[in-house]
């Protein structure tokens, strides 16, 4: 059974001005390489209001993927941490 | 490759200047002369002690303090002697618009001093054999030298057949990404090779910064008056660009983005697209008067980086390009008429809009220009939670094709419909592009006399003014946007449009 990744990214203010519009669009384009890959987990990118997560001071974009919240979030780290949920589900078979 | 429509250090550092400055103008004592908070902004900004992105931290933080003069609107300060950060500032911090040129100006010592266009060989060469570049070449220009083969740019016309001959890809071609992005080609070198804007051939469209690797170029803003003014009790109205639809997130719907504005402290959010209008139908007008008889084409005029270089590049042909207002111009001229002692900030994509503003003729209207960038800014520091907001809306509303005047061939479309519903069998060819140089081609075709009875519709971003250098969303999802918020409207064209003929 296809498996499903979770990915929301905080869309409130101070996280959008920190690039979470393009962190979105940057999750989106994994759905390409996934499939070269052979991976079949879904990818879902959900955006979400404000998680008030900055208020503490620590500076966005917020992004949680399947329950781990990533602070300060760079495209590359979160991209990273999908594809190796997609890779635990390529671990069980041949490829 | 560019780097633009991504997010980089760069992306996030230009944010966190204009953030550090609204904050500022928010919290400052508003009667006392105290700028040691921009002594500190620096350490915000790059904090520890690690380079993270230039050889040292202190390179780093020089560099933001002249970013900061130059987000308060001050000049640069001079290389060669002594001048402190705050100079000047005790000046700009009023609600008196202040914005001298220039306005987009290269910060000399962040400047990798890329060489120009060039062709190259790189250490992929294997120095073969056959060696098919030297024999391609038609103007003897690559020999093979000791490890590897050179290529003389002196001789050096670059074909690229070298680069197309070569089995090892081994020849590349680089250039500064300034000057590839500026149409204008008024990007030219200092005495130490550095990027130098020539400011005769500028137009402020504002690609250059948004293209520059290591963030060397930047142009001046407006927040700290526009708060000020704000602050002061000034009634401030907002005037927003067709292409806002989007930017500020996914969930920040269009009434979202009006009440935010709203909850700045500005009295009234009036949308551009309503000044689009009001342009289409007199451009109609001017087109059916005079093409192809007074004029052989007619330009748009709401690009004002378009409509610059249009006539500098054929000053013989400026009067071809429409003499209406922008759409900005025109929606302010209604708000002064209405109140003349109001302020205007005008909110949009667009760099060149802040150079327009200064123009004679429209100072008087636009007092601030802003972008969504430097807004989303404003936003934050403010505290200003989009996604928690209540619904609003325009008391005042645009129609369709105005409110596609941000996305390329919307501005021609909107002409269109108003000739037909003049004189429906009148046909009006349209000419159309996008980025300077491609409009440098088209200028090339009007004036060897194959744009006659055209319209031409000159746009100097990429993708209309939702590719804006002060945009947040990327392209594809904000042009959607505002075609999804136009179909909402409900008057298809500017005839249709209720309220254009209403005194307010």
């Amino acid at each position: 059974m296809a498996k499903k990744i979770v990915v929301e990214v905080c869309t409130g203010t101070h996280c959008v001005l920190m690039g979470s519009m393009h962190m979105m669009d940057s999750i989106a384009s994994l759905a390409e390489i996934r499939e070269e890959m052979g991976s079949t987990t879904e990818i879902e990118v959900k955006a979400v209001p404000c998680l008030n997560l900055c208020k503490s001071g620590t500076r966005g974009p917020f992004v949680i993927v399947d329950g781990k919240t990533i602070p300060q979030a760079e495209a590359d780290v979160v991209m990273a941490e999908i594809m190796s949920h997609c890779n635990d589900e390529c671990s069980n078979c041949d490829c | 490759m560019s780097i633009r429509g991504l997010f980089t250090p760069i992306t996030k550092i230009r944010r966190q200047v204009f953030e550090e400055i609204a904050r500022f103008a928010y919290e400052r004592d508003l009667k006392s002369d105290d700028f040691y908070y921009f002594y500190e902004s620096p350490y915000r900004i790059i904090p520890g002690e690690v380079a993270k992105y230039r050889d040292s931290v202190f390179k780093e933080r020089t560099i933001i303090r002249e970013r900061i003069r130059l987000a308060m609107g001050l000049p640069l300060r001079p290389t060669t002697s002594y001048q402190n950060l705050t100079d000047g500032m005790k000046e700009c911090a009023s609600s008196k618009k202040q914005l001298e040129l220039p306005l987009v100006t290269v910060i000399p010592f962040a400047c990798e001093a890329c060489k120009p266009d060039h062709f190259k060989v790189t250490n992929n060469c294997k120095k073969c054999l056959a060696h098919p570049c030297t024999s391609v070449c038609p103007v003897n220009a690559v020999s093979i030298g000791k490890d590897s083969a050179i290529i003389d740019s002196e001789k050096c016309i670059k074909c690229g057949r070298c680069r197309e001959a070569c089995p090892y890809g081994a020849i590349i071609r680089s250039g500064r990404p300034c000057a590839e992005a500026c149409g204008a080609k008024a990007i030219e070198s200092d005495e130490l090779g550095r990027a130098k804007i020539n400011q005769d051939k500028c137009v402020a469209c504002g690609l250059c910064i948004v293209s520059c690797p290591f963030a060397a170029i930047a142009d001046k803003s407006e927040i700290l008056q526009l708060i000020t003014a704000i602050r002061s009790g000034e009634k401030v109205y907002a005037i927003i660009a067709p292409s806002f639809v989007g930017q500020f997130g996914p969930l920040a719907t269009p009434g979202k983005i009006i009440s935010g504005i709203r909850e700045l402290g500005m009295d009234y959010v009036m949308e551009v697209s309503y000044g689009a209008d009001i342009g289409s139908i007199h451009e109609a007008e001017e087109f059916m008067e005079h093409v192809p008889d007074e004029k052989p084409f007619l330009g748009t005029s709401c690009c004002p980086a378009w409509a610059s270089f249009a006539k500098a590049t054929l000053p013989d042909y400026a009067y071809c390009i429409a003499d209406t207002n922008t759409p900005m111009v025109a929606t302010a001229v209604k708000i002064k008429e209405h109140d003349p002692n109001a302020k205007v900030v005008f909110i949009g994509p667009c760099i060149a809009k802040k150079i327009e503003a200064t123009y004679e003729d429209v100072a008087p209207y636009v007092d601030y220009v802003i972008t969504y960038e430097e807004l989303m800014g404003i936003f934050s520091a403010k505290g200003v939670e989009l996604t928690e907001l209540e619904e609003s809306e325009f008391d005042v509303e645009a129609s369709a094709d105005g409110r596609n005047y941000a996305v390329s061939g919307g501005v021609a479309n909107a002409v269109i419909n108003t000739v037909k519903n003049r004189d429906p069998q009148r046909e009006v060819p349209v000419m159309k592009a996008e980025t300077l140089a491609e409009c440098r081609k088209m200028l090339l075709l009007a004036k060897a006399g194959k744009a006659t009875g055209h319209l031409l519709e000159g746009m100097a971003c990429s993708g209309g003014c939702v590719g804006g250098p002060g945009t947040l969303s990327a392209i594809p999802r904000a042009s959607k946007d505002v075609k999804a918020f136009a179909d909402k409207s409900n008057f298809k064209t500017a005839d249709d449009n209720i309220y254009l003929n209403i005194k307010k």
